[in-house]
C-alpha cells in the first residue's frame, strides 16, 4: 500500500524499479529476520559458535536435512505432503550400506537412488493415479519403510564394507567447504532451476495453486504429480547415501523424525501447505534456522529433551509470524477495475 | 404435523399484513449493477413471484432478502424485526427461510438427519449434551410423505438421492422450521413434473399458515400455477408488479425482455457451402445431454442456448475433453476422436473457455504473464526450459493486443471480471485453436469488456475458426451468431437463424411454452 501511494510513477504498468522490488522482497522475508536474530544471539552467547570446527559441523548437519527439505518443498508446492521422507531415508541408508556388502561407493549411491526413487514412485502413483490423500499414503509408507529398516538390520547398525571410502567422502572438503554441503548446494541449485526455469516447474506451481485450472488448461496433472513424488524420492535416496557417508553406518533410527524438521523448515520458509506458493530460498533459510537452533542449544548444553521443546516452540512462533505476514499482504493489492 | 404448523403460525403474521419491505435497494458488484433501486413489498399468506431474464437481478434480490449478501444502498426490513437484516443469521432470526437453487444437503447424513438439519443451529443454545431430534420418528416420515418422498427410508444416506429428490428433501424442512417468509430461489430448476405437484401442495400449506412466499423463477407456467402477484425485473430495476389473475404469459414475457438492446454489428456471413465441418457431433450423451447432434463449420459462430439443466454445459464440456462423454461420436476435421482429457482436446486444436473463471479459468497464484503462457508454455521452451525472454515479450504483446488492464506482473485474481476473461481468452487463443467453445463468455462482465469479447469472437470467425458460444442470454446469441441451437431436456429442440428469430422464440422454445 505504502509503496504504491508514495510513488505515483507515470509508468505504473511497467516494471517497478529495482530498488523498490528489493524493498518489497525484503518485506516478506520473515524467516530471514528470524535467522539474522538467531545468528546474532548465537555469536554473542557462545564463543564456540563461530569457530571453524563448529561451522563445518553445522554445515554437515544441514546438508542431509537440506536435501530432504528440497524434496519436501516440491511435494508441498503441489498441495501434498510427504511424511515418509525420514523412514525412506533410513531405508535407503541401510540398504545402500548393506546390499552388495557396501563395497562400492558408486554402487551404494545407485542403490540409494533406486530405493528412494521406488518409494517415491509408489507414493506418487497412489496419490496421482489412485487419487488417495498424500497424508495417508505417506503415513503408510512411513510405517512400511521404517519396518523394513528394522527387519533388514534386525536392530544392529549396518556398516558398509568400504566404510573408509564412505567416511572419506563425508569428511572431504573442497576449498574448505565439506563435500556433503556442496552436494546440498548442488541440489538447491537444481531444484531452483527446475522450479523457476522449466515448463515442469511452472506446472508444479499451477497444479498446487489451482488443480482445476491446470487440468482444464491441458496440463498433464497426473503424470506431473507422479514425477514430483519420484523426484522427491530420488532426493531422499541421495540423502540416505549422504547419511552413510557422514556416519559410516546405517542405524535402525537413521532419519527418524526427519519429516517433522523437513515440513517445519518448508513452512517456516513461507511455503503454503495447501500448495501453489513457496520459494526455494525460504526453504533453505528454514533449514538453516533449524540447524542453527539445534546447534546453539547443544553448545549451550541444554538437555536434549528440552531441545525438542524449543524446536516445537520455534515452529509455532514462525508459523504465527507467517500468518501476520499473509493477512497484511491480503489487504495490499488494490483491485484494478475497469 | 398440527403442532409444528401451530408453532409456525405463532410466528407468522395474519394474512394480508406486510411481511417484508424493500426500499431503494441497490446492489453493485465490481463493474456490474445487479440491482439498481428496487422497492418491493411481500405480504403474509401470499405468493409473490419474481421474474426476469438471466441477469435481471432476481437471484440477487433473493440473496439480499435472505441476508446472504448486503445491499450497497437501501434496506430490506422484515416486519417484527427491529432493524434492517444485515446477515444470514439475522435473517434467520427474523424468520426468513431460504431454499437455495442448489439444495443444501449434507451427503453423508441420512435422509432423516437432513430433514432436521436446521435444528442443529439452535442460536445461543450450545449445550453439548442437548439431545438431537430423533431423525427416524413418525414425524420425520410424515414430513417426508408431505413432499412426496414417503417411499424413502429415513436412515438412507442422502448421497444416493437424485437431484429432484434432493430438492424436495431440502424443501421438507419448511414443515419443521419456524419462519414467516419462505424464498424459493429457482427451486424448480432441478425438479421434474412429478415433484411440481408436491411443491404446489407445500406452498398451499405454507400460505394457509400465513407465510409470505417469494418464488424466484423464469419458468412462466409454474409462476402462473403458483403465484398471486408477479414482480418483473429487468436489468436490475423493477419494471412492474402485476396481479397474476389479471395478466398472461405474453404480457410478462414482453415485460421481461423489454426493448432489445442496441444491436451489435452482425457477423459477416459465413461461407460454409462445400466445406468440411471442423467438428461433427453425433448422438452425444453424458451428463444432462441425451442424444445431441450438430456440426460447426469453419468461419461460423454457432450459439447454443438453453436453460440451466438443459444439457448445454454437458455438451460444451464433453466436446472439449473436460468431461468424458458417455456415448456418441465426435469427429474433428474428418477424424473420429476420443477426447479423454483437456490435453487431448488441445492436441486436436480445441479450446474451452470455462464459465467458472475463478475455479477453472486461471491460476490464482499466477500473474497475468504466467496465466497467459500456461497453455502454450511448451512452445516457448527449449528442451523443457522456458525461454524467459520469449515468454516476456510475447506476454507484453498479448497484454497490448487484448487491452488487459495491469501489467504482466499483476495478479490476475485482482482484476475485474472482464479483464480476467481477457486473460483467459488470450491464454487459449495463443494456442491457435481451430475450434473454440466459449461457455457463458460474458457472465459477470461489464458492457465495455463485453463488446471487446464480441469483437474477438467475430475476429476469430473471420479468420476461419469455428466457434461455439454457449449462453443463457438469448439477446447475446442473436447478435453474435450465424446459427442458434436451442436445447431443452438434453436434446436440441430447434435451430434458428438469428435473422428471422427473436428472443421470444428462443425463450419459448427453451421453456416449451408455446
Amino acid at each position: 500500500m505504502t509503496a504504491t501511494a508514495s510513488a505515483p510513477a507515470p509508468q505504473a504498468e511497467s516494471e517497478p524499479p529495482r530498488s523498490r522490488a528489493a524493498v518489497d522482497w525484503l518485506k516478506g522475508q520473515y524467516a530471514l529476520y528470524i535467522l539474522v536474530v538467531l545468528l546474532v544471539i548465537a555469536s554473542l552467547t557462545s564463543d564456540a559458535f563461530l569457530s571453524r570446527t563448529n561451522i563445518t559441523n553445522l554445515l554437515l548437519q544441514m546438508s542431509i536435512i537440506g536435501v530432504v527439505v528440497m524434496a519436501q518443498l516440491i511435494v508441498v508446492l503441489t498441495g501434498g505432503i510427504d511424511i515418509s521422507v525420514g523412514s525412506a531415508l533410513g531405508l535407503a541408508a541401510v540398504l545402500c550400506a548393506g546390499i552388495f556388502n557396501g563395497d562400492s561407493v558408486v554402487l551404494a549411491l545407485f542403490v540409494a537412488l533406486v530405493v528412494g526413487g521406488l518409494v517415491g514412485a509408489v507414493n506418487g502413483w497412489l496419490v496421482s493415479f489412485r487419487g488417495l490423500e498424500p497424508f495417508i499414503v505417506t503415513l503408510g509408507m512411513l510405517a512400511l519403510a521404517r519396518g523394513l529398516v528394522y527387519a533388514y538390520g534386525e536392530g544392529i547398525p549396518i556398516q558398509p564394507g568400504a566404510a573408509r571410502a564412505f567416511a572419506d567422502i563425508g569428511q572431504a572438503t573442497l576449498l574448505g567447504v565439506p563435500v556433503l554441503a556442496l552436494i546440498w548446494i548442488g541440489v538447491v541449485l537444481l531444484v531452483t532451476f527446475l522450479l523457476y526455469r522449466t515448463v515442469w516447474g511452472r506446472r508444479v506451481y499451477a497444479i498446487g495453486s489451482n488443480v482445476e485450472a491446470a487440468r482444464s488448461s491441458g496440463i498433464p496433472v497426473r503424470s506431473t504429480l507422479w514425477s514430483v513424488y519420484i523426484l522427491a524420492g530420488l532426493l531422499v535416496g541421495l540423502g540416505g547415501f549422504m547419511f552413510i557417508c557422514r556416519f559410516a553406518s546405517g542405524t535402525a533410527l537413521a532419519g527418524n523424525l526427519l519429516e517433522l524438521e523437513a515440513i517445519a523448515a518448508v513452512v517456516i520458509g513461507g511455503a503454503r501447505l495447501s500448495g501453489g506458493y513457496g520459494k526455494v530460498f525460504g526453504a533453505v533459510v528454514g533449514t538453516v534456522i533449524f540447524q542453527v537452533i539445534a546447534n546453539l542449544l547443544s553448545l549451550l548444553n541444554v538437555s536434549t529433551f528440552l531441545q525438542d521443546a524449543f524446536r516445537g516452540a520455534l515452529i509455532l512462533v514462525a508459523v504465527a509470524l507467517a500468518t501476520v505476514q499473509f493477512s497484511r499482504r491480503r489487504k495490499t493489492p488494490a483491485p484494478v477495475t475497469t | 404435523m398440527a403442532a409444528e404448523q401451530i408453532e409456525a403460525a405463532a410466528e407468522a403474521l395474519p394474512a394480508g399484513q406486510v411481511a417484508f419491505t424493500a426500499v431503494g435497494v441497490k446492489k453493485h458488484y465490481p463493474g456490474v449493477k445487479a440491482l439498481d433501486g428496487v422497492d418491493l413489498q411481500g405480504f403474509a399468506g401470499e405468493v409473490l413471484a419474481v421474474c426476469g431474464a438471466n441477469g435481471a437481478g432476481k437471484s440477487t434480490f433473493a440473496k439480499l432478502l435472505a441476508g446472504v449478501d448486503t445491499p450497497t444502498e437501501g434496506e430490506i426490513t422484515v416486519t417484527g424485526y427491529p432493524h434492517a437484516v444485515r446477515n444470514a443469521a439475522e435473517a434467520e432470526q427474523a424468520g426468513v427461510l431460504m431454499m437455495h437453487q442448489e439444495p443444501l444437503i449434507i451427503d453423508d447424513f441420512t435422509v432423516g438427519e437432513n430433514v432436521w438439519l436446521y435444528k442443529l443451529r439452535m442460536g445461543r443454545d450450545i449445550r453439548p449434551w442437548a439431545r438431537k431430534v430423533d431423525s427416524n420418528s413418525a414425524r420425520t416420515r410424515e414430513v417426508l410423505r408431505d413432499v412426496g418422498l414417503g417411499h424413502l427410508r429415513t436412515d438412507e444416506v442422502a448421497r444416493t438421492l437424485g437431484p429432484g429428490q434432493r430438492q424436495m428433501l431440502s424443501l421438507s424442512r419448511a414443515a419443521v422450521t419456524t419462519h414467516k417468509i419462505m424464498i424459493l430461489d429457482e427451486t424448480t430448476a432441478s425438479t421434474s413434473e412429478e415433484h411440481f405437484g408436491d411443491i404446489l401442495d407445500l406452498v398451499r400449506r405454507e400460505k394457509q399458515a400465513g407465510t409470505s412466499i417469494m418464488f424466484v423463477s423464469h419458468r412462466l407456467n409454474e409462476v402462473f400455477a403458483m403465484s398471486d402477484r408477479i414482480a418483473v425485473l429487468r436489468n436490475g430495476t423493477l419494471v412492474k408488479v402485476l396481479k397474476t389473475s389479471e395478466t398472461d404469459a405474453d404480457e410478462v414475457t414482453t415485460l421481461m425482455i423489454g426493448q432489445a438492446l442496441k444491436a451489435l454489428d452482425r457477423p459477416a456471413p459465413a461461407q460454409v457451402e462445400g466445406k468440411q465441418p471442423v467438428i461433427s457431433v453425433r448422438d452425444l450423451r453424458g451428463g444432462s445431454a441425451d442424444g445431441v447432434s450438430f456440426d460447426v463449420f469453419p468461419g461460423e459462430v454457432v450459439g447454443l442456448y438453453g436453460l440451466v439443466g438443459s444439457g448445454r454445459s454437458s455438451v460444451a464440456r464433453s466436446i472439449t475433453g473436460q468431461k468424458q462423454a458417455a456415448g456418441g461420436t465426435i469427429t474433428v476435421n474428418g477424424d473420429v476422436v476420443q477426447l479423454s482429457s483437456p490435453g487431448a482436446a488441445l492436441r486436436r486444436r480445441i479450446a474451452y473457455l470455462t464459465e467458472d473463471r475463478r475455479l477453472e479459468g486461471f491460476v490464482k497464484d499466477f500473474d497475468n504473464g504466467e496465466n497467459m503462457s500456461l497453455v502454450v508454455l511448451p512452445r516457448m521452451a527449449k528442451g523443457g526450459v522456458v525461454q524467459a525472454g520469449v515468454e516476456k515479450s510475447r506476454v507484453r504483446e498479448l497484454i497490448g493486443e487484448y487491452q488487459v488492464k495491469g501489467g504482466p506482473k499483476t495478479y490476475t485474481r485482482t482484476l475485474s471480471g472482464g479483464n480476467q476473461q481477457k486473460v483467459v481468452v488470450a491464454k487459449w487463443l495463443e494456442a491457435d485453436p481451430d475450434f473454440v467453445v466459449l461457455d457463458e463468455p460474458t457472465k459477470g462482465i461489464d458492457v465495455g469488456a463485453r463488446s471487446n469479447i464480441y469483437e474477438i469472437i467475430h475476429a476469430l470467425a473471420a479468420r476461419g475458426k469455428a466457434v461455439l458460444v454457449v449462453s443463457s442470454e438469448a439477446e447475446e446469441l442473436l447478435s453474435l451468431c450465424h446459427r442458434i441451437l436451442v436445447m431443452r431436456g438434453g436434446r436440441i429442440a430447434a435451430e434458428f437463424d438469428p435473422e428471422d428469430a427473436d428472443t421470444d422464440d428462443l425463450i419459448r422454445t427453451a421453456l416449451h411454452a408455446d
